[in-house]
This record gives C-alpha cells, sequence and structure tokens, in this order.
C-alpha cells in the first residue's frame, strides 16, 4: 500500500489539473449553449447546408441542437479526446518514470517483487481514472442539469458519460503496454498526443466512411456516442473487444516488465 | 558460510560485452572489495545480483537463495548504495527516507535521526535543493536504515568531501562489526586498500583474479618519472623490481617494486631536472596484471 499512496501523492497535482482541464474543455461549450439555443434553428440549418461528409467528419450529422444531451456530446468528445490523452499519459508515465527520473534504482532494489509494483502502479492508475471520472460526472450533471430548459434523459446521459471512463481504462492500459514495450521513454507527452490522435483521426475518418471492420479499430468508435444515443445502451462486441484487449495491454504489461533489464545509469 | 556466490555469470547487451563468465564468492562477515576500472563490468555484476537485470547465463545466490527467484527476498536484507542517486525530487529528504524504510518490518526510526546527525544532513530539505555530496548522503542513510546484513556499495564515494567519506567508512567499518557482510565497488585502489580484507579485480568484463590485500601490499608498486638534462643512461635503473621501463626524449619512466632505498641511492649523482613519484594508476596495475597472466 506505500507504493500506491506515494504514487497518488506524486500525482496530485497533475491529477487537479487535468480534472480543471476536462471540466473547462466542457464548460466552455456548454456556456455558448444558452446564448444559442434562442437561434437553434439557423444553426440546424447551416450544419445541414454542408455536404453531408462534411457533417459526419464534424460529428454534427445527427445532431439535434434542440435537445441538450445532443449539445453535450458534442462537447463531450473532445473532452473525451483530452481524457484519452490524460489517461495515456498515466499509462506511459507511471512505469517508465522510474527509469526517465532514474529512480529505479531505489524502488527496484526494496524488498517487493516488480509484479506488486506494476499491480500497486496500475491500482494508483485506476484510482486516479476514478476519481476523474468522479468529479467530471458530477460537474458535468451539475452543468447540463443548470443549462437545461426541459427536462431530459438522465439514463442516456450516464451512459454518454461513462464513456469517458472505459475510453480513458483503454488508453491508460494501452499507454502502459508501449511503455514496457518500448526500450527506453525520454519524453511522454508526444507517444501519448501522438497515439491518441491517430485514433482520433481513425474514428474522424469511419464518421465518414462508417466502416464496420473500421470501427473495430478506434476506441472512440467502440463508444460512439449517436450509436449509444441510438441504442440506449453500449454496443457488446465493442464491450467484449474493449474488454479483451484491455486484458491483453495487462497481461503484456506485467509479462514484459518481468523479464525488462533496468539499464544502468 | 558464503552470503554471495557468483557462478559463471555472463551478461551481454544485445551484442554488446557487459560481463563473462564472473565467479566469486563473498564469505559471511567480510569486506569484500571490488575493484575494476570504469566500463569493467563492476556495475553490471552488482545490478544482476540485485536482479535489476537478468543475466544472459550463469547464476548467482545471495543467502544461499537465488537472486532472480527469490529477489524480494533476499532484497529484506541488502543495503544498496548506487554510484548515482536520484529520488523523487519533489519529496523532503525525510518523507523520502520514511517512504524506503516503510518497505521494512522493524525499523527503527530514530536511526534516520542518527544516522542524519552523523552524516551533517538536514531532514527537512527538499531533493531537487540537494547538492549531488548531500544526495549520496540520502543514499548512504536509505542504504543502512534497516540494518541490511548485506551491504552492497557501488562506487560510493564520488561526491562526498574527504571529511564525509572518512566518516562514511568509520560507518561501513561499524556496521561489518556488528555482524554485515559488504560489497565494496571501486575503481580506486587506495580506498580498497583501506577497508577490504579480499578484493576481486574485473577488468573488460572478466576476473583477472580475486586476491588478499596483504597480498596486493606487496605489490607496492611506485611509478616514477624522471626529467634529465643531459643525455639518459638507460642501464642506470637496470635493477631488480624495475618494469615497464622507458625513454621519451628526456624522460625515463618506469614502476618499481621494492626496497625504495635502492632507488634513492641510484638517483645520486643524477643530473635531474625534475623527479616525480606517484601511485601507479589501476590501469597500470592492470597492465601489470595482464602481462603476469600471460606468462607461462
Amino acid at each position: 500500500m506505500n507504493i500506491l499512496k506515494q504514487e497518488l501523492r506524486m500525482a496530485r497535482t497533475t491529477l487537479v489539473i487535468w480534472c480543471i482541464a476536462l471540466i473547462g474543455v466542457l464548460s466552455l461549450f456548454m456556456l455558448l449553449y444558452p446564448s444559442i439555443s434562442g437561434q437553434l434553428e439557423e444553426f440546424q440549418k447551416v450544419f445541414e447546408s454542408f455536404p453531408l461528409e462534411f457533417q459526419q467528419a464534424f460529428g454534427v450529422a445527427d445532431l439535434e441542437l434542440s435537445s441538450i444531451l445532443s449539445f453535450y456530446q458534442f462537447a463531450l468528445m473532445y473532452v473525451l479526446l483530452a481524457g484519452a490523452i490524460q489517461a495515456m499519459n498515466m499509462g506511459v508515465s507511471i512505469i517508465s518514470a522510474e527509469v526517465r527520473e532514474k529512480t529505479g534504482d531505489f524502488l527496484f532494489v526494496k524488498p517487493v517483487s516488480r509484479n506488486r509494483v506494476v499491480s500497486m502502479k496500475i491500482l494508483a492508475v485506476l484510482v486516479q481514472i476514478l476519481i476523474t471520472n468522479a468529479i467530471f460526472f458530477t460537474a458535468a450533471l451539475i452543468l447540463v442539469t443548470l443549462l437545461s430548459t426541459t427536462s431530459y434523459n438522465v439514463k442516456l446521459f450516464a451512459l454518454v458519460t461513462l464513456s469517458l471512463l472505459f475510453i480513458q481504462i483503454f488508453f491508460a492500459s494501452l499507454g502502459l503496454f508501449v511503455s514496457v514495450f518500448l526500450r527506453r521513454i525520454r519524453t511522454v507527452l508526444p507517444i501519448s498526443m501522438g497515439v491518441v490522435f491517430i485514433f482520433y483521426i481513425i474514428h474522424l475518418l469511419n464518421e465518414t466512411l462508417k466502416d464496420e471492420k473500421l470501427g473495430l479499430v478506434s476506441p472512440f468508435d467502440y463508444f460512439n456516442l449517436s450509436e449509444i444515443t441510438k441504442n440506449m445502451n453500449y454496443d457488446s462486441l465493442n464491450l467484449l473487444l474493449w474488454f479483451v484487449l484491455v486484458g491483453v495491454f495487462i497481461f503484456l504489461t506485467f509479462k514484459l516488465f518481468a523479464r525488462k533489464d533496468l539499464p544502468s545509469i | 558460510m558464503n552470503v554471495i556466490e557468483i557462478n559463471q555469470l555472463t551478461k551481454y547487451y544485445g551484442k554488446h560485452r557487459g560481463i563473462e563468465n564472473v565467479s566469486f564468492s563473498v564469505e559471511e562477515g567480510e569486506i569484500f572489495g571490488f575493484i575494476g576500472p570504469n566500463g569493467a563490468g563492476k556495475s553490471t555484476t552488482i545490478r544482476a545480483l540485485l536482479a535489476l537485470i537478468h543475466p544472459t547465463s550463469g547464476s548467482a545466490t545471495i543467502f544461499g537463495k537465488d537472486c532472480l527467484k527469490y529477489g524480494s527476498e533476499i532484497r529484506r536484507d541488502i543495503g544498496y548504495l548506487p554510484s548515482e542517486v536520484f529520488y523523487y525530487e519533489h519529496m523532503k529528504v525525510r518523507e523520502v527516507l520514511n517512504y524506503s524504510a516503510s518497505f521494512y518490518d522493524n525499523v527503527d526510526y530514530n536511526r534516520i535521526q542518527s544516522l542524519a546527525e552523523v552524516m551533517d544532513l538536514d531532514l527537512n530539505k527538499r531533493i531537487d535543493d540537494l547538492s549531488y555530496g548531500n544526495k549520496k548522503k540520502v543514499g548512504i542513510i536509505q542504504g543502512l536504515l534497516h540494518e541490511p546484513k548485506l551491504i552492497i556499495l557501488d562506487e560510493p564515494t564520488g561526491g562526498l568531501d574527504p571529511l564525509m567519506q572518512q566518516k562514511f567508512f568509520e560507518l561501513i567499518r561499524a556496521e561489518n562489526q556488528k555482524g554485515a557482510t559488504v560489497l565494496f565497488s571501486s575503481h580506486i585502489l587506495s580506498e580498497v586498500q583501506k577497508l577490504c580484507g579480499r578484493v576481486a579485480i574485473i577488468k573488460d568484463g572478466t576476473i583477472v583474479r580475486v586476491e588478499n590485500i596483504r597480498d596486493m601490499q606487496k605489490h607496492n608498486y611506485k611509478k616514477f618519472t624522471l626529467d634529465y638534462k643531459g643525455i639518459i643512461d638507460v642501464h642506470h635503473f637496470n635493477l631488480e623490481g624495475v618494469t615497464n621501463l622507458t625513454v621519451r626524449e628526456n624522460t625515463l619512466h618506469f614502476l618499481f617494486k621494492g626496497d625504495i632505498n635502492r632507488i634513492v641511492e641510484r638517483l645520486q649523482g643524477q643530473n635531474l631536472l625534475n623527479l616525480l613519484v606517484e601511485e601507479p594508476s589501476l590501469e597500470e596495475i592492470f597492465m601489470h596484471y595482464y602481462q603476469k597472466e600471460e606468462l607461462p
């Protein structure tokens, strides 16, 4: 437990900043809602005048601006993007930091097995993700409730908001795997930004292509917000795929790190 | 009983050689020196002992248990001081030491305080405000605070001033007298001579020999450099105990082992500009070992 405590202590500031950033992104969009809600029909017309492919690429094809949840989903997409970067950052850095900051000679000569260190670090990431989601969920709920003029579907709100949790867990486990797979990591942010944006671009591409196989590539497609709205549930195949991939990434993280050499300074 | 037993340990980093067939053992209660020039494989051997790296072949046991298999169990009784120390920068010294202590059972927290007083270290400073030498002190304390049965020191004295080195050696001797076994790696022959009973000498990844310090002191080499005013009579120093005799322009170099008075006698009447008597560098001593190895 001492490792978990230590990891959370060290991550405190970063976690607070990310939570503020995620809520900030959402507020920025949502606070536009009252001022444009009066002219919603005109906005809708503007969007509809665009070519369909264009609408799809920007995620506004199925947009029903008249409903607050529809507008919320539009804003949430950017939160998911930022949240994915946050999670991937945590995943990539939490183990590799010991090598980058050269503190491995401290931690790994202590009487703990590597598997235990990895478990504690994964647990620390999970706790941070849960905290992020709890805070974000509460903030989003307050924002949407305050801004909505009519009642809205709370279950749908919960479903789309919780996609942040799933996407974060996915990218965190991917990050963990990447961090033990690569021989040495000097900087974290370029790796996580790069990977997240590649998946995001694949997702945007697939919004126009609507290719089923391509849809299996990007986790942003697993939790496609407009699909969730239509079905009022997550897609079970995608959920299964998510579960298997996260499991494989975590398993490989343990497996690869147990065999890894910690290079001398 | 052997506390450390290393058996044909080999480590390759890809094609790059780390160590090759390293074997030696350290007995309980001794201070064992591990000496060799930079890049010879001292750290590689130590890192394999601590299971920080995985050997390509061979094995090592500590307290009779395999280093890899029982790593976490063995490490309960090991204190390790790396050659360069790095800690979580935003923490205070006290927090780092308490964190370190939290990994062990039954740690006497007063010991942190008393060790800090001996080493003259302020526990309330932040790690990133510490100088190199002070970070090293943190390393020494975190290596000793759980009273380990085996202390592994990898070039520990770098960054410590002579006074601190002295205190550090005293600390190590005191731990040794309480029963701790010490593996002391260094590239400075004189500090190993001060502290150790036996030494293993490593060069280019292989153990050249394991020797008693007392036997080594018999090879008390001095390195002479003589600047002449005029022509050098090379045969003047052709006596027993002189090796590696070389002449370059007006300068004569040689290594000498034996009664120093015989050189002093020979020096009389020589027309010298300058005279330099030094401890030979480790490299030169190793050269000597290699030459001896090559003889039948």
